[in-house]
């Protein structure tokens, strides 16, 4: 594979090509999905293979990809991306431009705790199983499901600045939910809620703690049915880690995507409210609220010695003390906003063309424990593991829903609500954030299915966070 | 002999297993475009098999990326080493027997008809256009060529072949980001009517050229362009499932043959319109036929594939709300919105997401052209709008219906890529709840 990459890249230096790179990606995949208690379905995809190639051609992008990696494929797919570049620049003002980077090499192989794909898929199926069995339809629950996806992706990149890299992950998206149902309504709750993927393999599965929730969820769902709904119009909302990572997702992590200032999601992701003049000025949160975007630790999916397009992974302030400071970029949007490329380019597989990306996307840990910050709280809400989610066009009016309420009176939770609903303004929702938990409560959540670009990618990303609270939040729609 | 033959003639040697074998072939030439020039170009392809085998009520499943024979055979090999030691689903009983052929029909490779050229001038030309009244186009040119086969160990053996269009541009003002929507979608190059879509765009832009404002939140007479009648009608669909009904999330449990809307609502998804992309089989093979899902208001079928046939004891059919259809009314567009002392128009829906299915409620949001009605006229552009409603109450709330349909096309950017087509009427509803405003355009 390395051979036949280095190889392409070779080809590809040719006086009409300005930048070019190869991207190759052999990926295993993995799902299993019980439903009621029974196994629903248990599928395999492995040794998926897909090349992609990309080139710069009178300062427009070309690219052709493909699963087929015979030598006539590639010498199509050579020839495919140049004629797209060569064709497209007859449609185009500004030629895509950006500074050279220095070659670099990287390689690193990752090694889950237990390999999902090395133990016996009976093995899994009864463990599954057994969860399954314990949250089937019983009393008010009529439906549950657990699944597990599994994901082994190798990746050969190459290009024509002679930056190279070798890259092996497994991540894993471990997942169970109950539905509760009393005559016309329906309640459901999930552990640990959907952004529960993370980097490793079938230890997810005991790291989460699925076997200790199942009980939880259970009640929970039950409970819920008879749960009444929050009255106020406005009340302080403390996030939990279930829900916060989405918060962060929506509402700063794609705003700060920079191809969005450009409008080169528009037609389907969407724009953003951040415009270049904002940034480091911008006072996007309270002072306390510190948002980072991390390539360099391993930890997170959104990890990577080097990006889609040979940028050495990097760790940026996105904001710094509450301001706006930097954007997640590309080489040629880090160019037209003067900053340095941010490594955030990134393609769900190799035939994808690459996009600005989250990588890991975190708010820094603040100082304290939940129980701590509950305890400080006079009146209020903890909202956690996400039910509904919507944000506008430019990243700025979001609406959640959240499957569970708990109620805070005087610093102690005294009983749930159910669909609780807020929504706000983004930047005055992060500048009413006046509380972030410490390291002890810090942790990556992470997603598999982040959608954006066209052909649609769907993306593996994580966000690192802490509860945080929330002062004053309308939480005053009513469904 | 091709994968999909050699991997049947493998299983057909276990007679105690039963299959069902797909081979897709899919590519794709994609152009994608911003502030009038090219983002990228790109051409993909490629041949997939899946394989979901069972024996007795037992199954494993694989897909294969343009597999060799040595592949295939590992796979095979893979599943009999498992099958037997698996768990069994209760509720598997057979796989689908219709064995009805579509009607056969001429496809035409349209990456081959659309060439990127042509592309490229037909983009040219309306950049040009935009850009004399100070707007630019965003969005993407695309086409679709795809071959999907069938078989399974009932003796089915049918193959498929399709080639969306989708044409998507973005009008954005430069001095403000007000932005305007135009589309085309289809199997038909040549419905494309070049000028007429320009037109449309240009009298687009020109309600797009108006003050911005921003509206309180409130309850509004609104006018639903056709774009949006047919969002909340796909959204509404997922209910019509046997899949939703099995799992406790259907509006339309326990209300087959009741009237649910008034009516002047009537939904079919119907996949012989020419002026749709079309849909010859369902996801297991079952033809797929006309079905009327809501008639003059009333709830007549739900949409069901083989597995919930069974397990639901509803009769199946192959549709799967791909060809949605949302009959016309009697009203006049403008006459419609003459009739709206102050209200809104609404052209375009994002983010829309349901906060509990079985009750239809959602919450989502306006864009790509939201304006302001004022005693009958369009005079205004309002910021993009958030709206928390639950779908059966706006369709209750239809008080007309336009007397023509706009095919609208929908890329689906999850799983797979892929186009589909719906075909609605500008609708008027009353008591539209906006929640809240984004402050932005």
């Amino acid at each position: 594979m390395e051979h036949l990459v280095k190889q392409t890249i070779a080809k590809l230096s040719l006086p009409e090509v300005s930048f070019a790179d190869v991207r190759l990606t052999r990926t295993d995949w993995e799902s299993i999905y019980f439903m009621n208690g029974f196994l629903r379905g248990f599928g395999s995809n492995m040794d998926a293979t897909a090349i992609g190639i990309r080139v710069l051609v009178n300062g427009c992008w070309g690219f052709a990809g493909s699963r087929d990696l015979s030598p006539a494929s590639v010498e199509r797919l050579i020839k495919q991306a140049i004629s797209n570049a060569r064709q497209g620049s007859g449609f185009l003002r500004n030629k895509v431009e950006f500074p050279a980077l220095p070659a670099s090499e990287a390689e690193y192989i990752h090694k889950p705790e237990i390999d999902p794909f090395a133990m016996p898929k009976e093995e899994k199926t009864e463990f599954l199983g057994k969860l399954a069995e314990a949250i089937k339809p019983q009393g008010k629950i009529v439906h549950s499901t657990v699944m597990a996806q599994f994901m082994r992706q190798e990746k050969y990149y190459a290009n024509s600045e002679g930056t190279y890299s070798h890259t092996v992950f497994y991540n894993t998206l471990p997942l169970m939910e109950v539905m509760a149902a009393d005559g016309g309504q329906v309640q459901s709750r999930t552990w640990p809620g959907h952004m529960s993927a993370g980097r490793g393999g079938f230890e997810l599965f005991h790291q989460q703690k699925f076997v200790e929730n199942t009980q939880r969820i259970i009640k929970e769902a039950t409970d819920l049915l008879d749960a009444p709904v929050i009255e106020e119009e406005k009340a302080d909302i403390i996030i939990g880690n279930g829900h916060l990572a989405l918060q962060l997702h929506e509402s700063v992590g794609h705003a700060t995507e920079a191809d969005r200032i450009f409008g080169m999601e528009i037609s389907y992701a969407g724009k953003t409210f951040i415009k270049p003049p904002m940034i480091g000025s911008f006072q996007y949160g309270s002072p306390i609220v510190n948002i980072f975007s991390d390539s360099t630790d391993p930890a997170g999916l959104g990890f990577h010695p080097v990006d889609d397009e040979g940028v050495p992974g990097k760790k940026l302030d996105i904001i710094k003390d509450g301001i706006l400071v930097n954007q997640q970029t590309s080489r040629h949007i880090a160019h037209l906003l003067g900053l340095e490329p941010s490594a955030n380019m990134k393609a769900s597989f190799a035939d994808d063309f690459p996009l600005v990306r989250m990588t890991n996307f975190c708010l820094a840990p603040g100082k304290g424990s939940l129980d701590e910050l509950i305890a400080e709280t006079e009146h209020g809400y903890l909202l956690d593991f996400t039910k509904t989610w919507s944000i506008d066009d430019n990243r700025n009016n979001f609406q959640f829903t959240t499957e569970i309420g708990y109620r805070i009176e005087n610093g102690k939770i005294t009983g749930i609500v159910k669909e609780p609903t807020y929504f706000g303004i983004t930047k005055d929702f992060w500048n009413a954030c006046d509380r972030v938990c410490g390291p002890e409560e810090w942790g990556y959540h992470s997603t598999f299915h982040c959608g954006k670009g066209e052909p649609g990618q769907v993306m593996q990303l994580s966000h690192g966070v802490a509860p945080a609270r929330f002062k004053n939040i309308n939480v005053s729609v009513k469904i | 002999m091709n994968n999909l033959d050699y991997l049947k003639s493998i299983l057909d040697s276990y007679p105690e297993l039963q299959y069902e074998l797909v081979e897709k072939f899919w590519s794709t030439d994609f152009l994608r475009f911003y502030q009038s020039q090219t983002n990228y170009n790109i051409s993909k392809d490629n041949i997939v098999v899946s394989a979901s085998i069972y024996k007795g009520k037992k199954s494993f499943a694989f897909q294969l990326d343009n597999p060799d024979t040595k592949q295939i055979d590992a796979a095979v090999k893979d599943t009999l080493d498992v099958i037997d030691k698996l768990p069994e689903d209760p509720d598997f009983v057979d796989l689908e027997n219709d064995l009805t052929f579509a009607e056969p029909r001429a496809v035409t490779n349209n990456i081959e008809a659309l060439s990127l050229d042509k592309k490229v001038r037909i983009l040219s030309k309306i950049a040009d256009s935009a850009s004399t009244h100070g707007f630019e186009i965003f969005g993407t040119f695309i086409c679709n060529h795809q071959k999907y086969r069938i078989v399974n160990s009932n003796g089915m053996d049918k193959s498929s072949e399709s080639s969306p269009i989708y044409l998507e541009v973005k009008a954005v003002r430069n001095s403000n980001q007000v932005t305007v929507l135009e589309t085309f979608g289809g199997e038909n190059a040549g419905l494309l009517d070049e000028d007429a879509f320009l037109q449309s765009l240009l009298r687009r832009i020109a309600h797009g050229s108006g003050e911005i404002i921003d509206v309180e939140p409130g309850y509004y007479d609104v006018v639903l362009a056709p774009r949006c009648v047919a969002e909340f009608v796909q959204y509404l669909s997922w209910g019509m499932s046997a899949r939703a009904l099995d799992q406790s999330s259907s509006y339309f449990e326990g209300k087959l043959d009741e009237k649910v809307f008034p009516e002047n609502i009537s939904i079919i998804d119907d996949p012989s319109d020419p002026e749709m992309i079309r849909a010859d089989y369902g996801s297991s093979g079952h033809i797929y036929r006309r079905l009327p899902l809501i008639e003059k208001g009333v709830f007549r079928n739900f949409m069901c594939d083989n597995y919930y046939s069974h397990k639901t004891g509803l009769p199946k059919n192959g549709n799967s709300a791909s060809c949605l259809r949302i009959e016309p009314g009697t009203r006049n567009l403008d006459e419609m919105i003459g009739s709206v002392k102050r209200g809104l128009y609404i052209s375009s829906l994002h983010y829309m997401n349901f906060i509990n299915p079985r009750e239809t409620s959602l919450t989502g949001l306006t864009r790509d052209g939201t304006f302001l009605i004022e005693d009958g006229k369009i005079t205004k552009v309002v910021n993009n709008l958030r709206f928390t409603e639950r779908i059966e109450r706006i369709l209750n709330n239809v008080i007309g219906l336009e007397n023509r349909c706009q095919t609208i096309p929908f890329s689906e950017n999850y799983d797979s890529f892929d186009i589909a087509t719906v075909k609605a009427p500008h609708a008027l509803v009353r008591d539209f709840n906006i929640s809240s405003s984004t402050k932005t355009i």
